[in-house]
């Protein structure tokens, strides 16, 4: 094994904890019951990346291997690292033919035509979803596997998730995306965030869905003994009219857990106290960033509690309602992107 | 930087003098402490100040003490005076923290510096040019560098921790009411182990008889939902042209010297941004707390930390953090 095999390895492991690194290479079954035996996963990192190290040489692994373990460890957590959405534009009429194999040698081969040393390994998971795992080189120096793109596709959808891409691989993967898929382009989805699951869930719409119907459903009544019922009751209906409004919003279950939501604002300045600022010609200009461990649900939270004032605004409501998290705004209404 | 409660607001639509005050001590993460003296800690306040004026601080500081000063996110502190501090005896208290060091690490304190086997030196200095008035004690610099056991010669010495004292544009008339025999050098930056700066501090308690505290810029309450609002420079400006009470034409290519801020001016610049995020999200900003503001000067967190970007500024940034930990003072 060379050397830059070996930091590959070695990087792997590295970012893999003990349990994770035990089920993964079980998962991957490439060594033997003796191999496999000889771990010690209660040692330190160190010990064991060398006792790996001298297991893969026995076996002649090669970079290949190491690849096809990286990949595994990928798929099996998806919620790492950042990933963004890109819809594909305008199918041909014979992109629902699409089917694996072919998907696999025509991405492969105008991939290659544009790229003169790429690596690509194409991988089927069991959830329908196509995982693409590029290692890029150029005309001069080999493909750099230390940092690979990952690339999740569900065949017969528009939809592409993306993580770990230059601005300079983006049009030549647009480019093979969009003539293996047999459509006539592709745009950013204005949508992303480190957990896989979540903008997939959002934009493929697959969570618990708001349906709003034009007249607010009945509320249903509460039976406990209040001290100052006109003053209670109309508390009590306050909030639950707060609540319905966030829940029409934002639906009433799980949601998809984002991390951001970013809104560039040049709209006009307004404030019947300052003159100077509401005559000037010129948009205030602006950005907004919005962040939680769930941010769907920190926004539901602040309009049921009363912190954000009901009914939600459609900025707001256009995240879970649109499937994107980065909006420009200005006094036209709801820009291209 | 000030945190902005409901009450606050309320406040000052009934009493407009009053909710200066309230928010200015809640700036400050108030204690009940500083409702003991509220005669001298109202007269402590400003509540309308001079425009930050820029200063070339790199004549003053070496290079080196410079990119210290200002390449280093700093955990703010206040200390109470200190007694029979003197200027005079840096080496010698050099020496003496560095075997109090010793001698707590004997005793079993866990300093978790990379090679547990290595000892501390201590260095004290003066940052001098750094004190604006004269009634300000000139800074002082204190650094700790550990010492392999079995290093070379030649080997360089690692700064493991860095801290430093200052006192800049101290308010006179308090620095003149100090009994004789006190320093007040109110304001401690420390960066590095928390259980050295611990260690620091309570050599510094035993030997001059003072007191730490630390200098909250603001609450530490993370809210559920974080919110970081960035405004275009430019129109962030013309908004705190629009809310000043003089017309700043005059000051047009120079220092605007002798202008003054008055704090409803503040305050109408932060309404003002409020506003307009309301009419966005109709979210209520006032509602949360602001735990950090950034601009080209540095940062400032509401938890104690601040970063000076621009050394032009550090003086001004430094004077009122200086009357922040005046304030923030049990005495």
């Amino acid at each position: 094994m060379d050397d830059l095999t070996k930091r590959l390895l070695q990087r792997l492991i590295r970012r893999m904890p003990a349990q994770m690194l035990k089920t993964t290479l079980e998962k991957w079954d490439r060594l033997t019951a003796a191999q496999q035996q000889s771990l010690d996963f209660t040692q330190p990192k160190w010990a064991l990346i060398e006792t790996l190290l001298t297991i893969f040489e026995e076996n002649e692994f090669t970079v290949k291997h190491i690849t096809e373990l990286e990949m595994l460890h990928v798929i099996n957590n998806p919620n790492q690292g950042m990933w963004h959405a890109f819809h594909l534009m305008d199918p041909d009429d014979t992109a629902i033919t699409v089917e694996l194999t072919q998907f696999k040698e025509q991405f492969k081969s105008h991939l290659r035509e544009l790229v003169r040393h790429v690596s690509i390994k194409i991988k089927k998971h069991t959830d329908e979803a196509v995982w693409i795992r590029i290692a890029w080189g150029d005309g001069f120096s080999k493909p750099n596997h230390l940092k690979p793109t990952y690339v999740v596709h569900h065949l017969q959808t528009p939809y592409v998730f993306v993580t770990s891409l230059t601005s300079k691989q983006k049009p030549l993967l647009s480019q093979a995306l969009t003539l293996s898929t047999r459509h006539q382009g592709i745009k950013d989805a204005n949508l992303s965030g480190r957990k896989l699951t979540a903008i997939r869930d959002l934009l493929m719409k697959q969570y618990q869905q708001v349906f709003t119907t034009r007249y607010p459903s009945p509320l249903e009544e509460t039976n406990q003994p209040v001290s100052n019922p006109r003053i209670e009751r109309e508390q009590a209906g306050l909030l639950a009219n707060r609540l319905q409004m966030a829940c029409e919003a934002f639906g009433y279950g799980v949601l998809p857990q984002l991390q951001s939501a970013v809104y560039k604002l040049e709209t006009k300045y307004k404030d019947d106290t300052n003159k100077t600022m509401t005559e000037r010609e010129e948009p205030f200009r602006c950005v907004v960033k919005f962040a939680s461990s769930n941010l769907l649900e920190s926004i539901r939270q602040c309009a049921s509690s009363g912190i954000a004032s009901t009914p939600v605004t459609p900025l707001l409501s256009s995240i879970p309602i649109k499937g994107r998290n980065y909006f420009v705004i200005k006094d036209n209404g709801l820009g291209p992107s | 930087m000030a945190r902005t409660p409901l009450n606050s607001i309320v406040a000052q639509r009934r009493s407009k003098s009053k909710s200066y005050r309230q928010s200015y001590r809640s700036c400050l993460g108030a204690s009940s402490r500083l409702g003991l003296t509220p005669a001298l800690t109202a007269r402590r306040l400003n509540t309308s100040r001079r425009a930050p004026k820029s200063h070339n601080i790199t004549e003053k500081l070496n290079p080196e003490q410079l990119a210290l000063l200002t390449k280093t996110e700093w955990k703010m502190s206040y200390v109470t005076p200190l007694y029979q501090f003197r200027h005079t005896q840096l080496k010698s208290y050099s020496r003496q923290l560095s075997a109090f060091i010793a001698a707590e690490k004997q005793q079993g304190l866990a300093i978790e510096v990379e090679g547990s086997e290595s000892s501390f030196r201590v260095s004290f200095s003066v940052l001098s040019g750094m004190a604006e008035t004269d009634e300000d004690p000139e800074t002082v610099l204190l650094q700790i560098f550990s010492k392999p056991m079995f290093a070379r010669q030649d080997e360089p010495q690692r700064s493991v921790w860095s801290g430093w004292l200052a006192c800049i544009n101290g308010n006179p008339d308090y620095l003149r009411s100090l009994p004789k025999d006190f320093i007040c050098l109110p304001l401690f930056g420390s960066y590095g182990p928390d259980a050295l700066t611990s260690v620091v501090q309570s050599w510094f308690q035993q030997n001059f008889d003072c007191y730490f505290g630390p200098l909250e810029i603001n609450h530490t309450i993370m809210p559920p939902l974080q919110i970081t609002y960035t405004i275009n420079p430019e129109d962030a400006w013309e908004l705190w042209s629009s809310v000043r009470k003089v017309p700043q034409e005059e000051k047009e290519g120079k220092e605007e010297e002798g202008s003054s801020i008055d704090i409803d001016e503040v305050m109408r610049f932060m309404q003002g941004l409020k506003s307009h995020f309301y009419r966005h999200f109709r979210l209520d900003l006032s509602v949360g707390t602001l735990v950090q503001v950034s601009t080209a000067l540095g940062s400032a967190k509401c938890n104690g930390r601040i970063k000076i970007s621009n050394s032009r500024y550090m003086i001004t940034t430094l004077t009122l953090l200086t009357e922040g930990a005046l304030l923030k003072m049990p005495i």
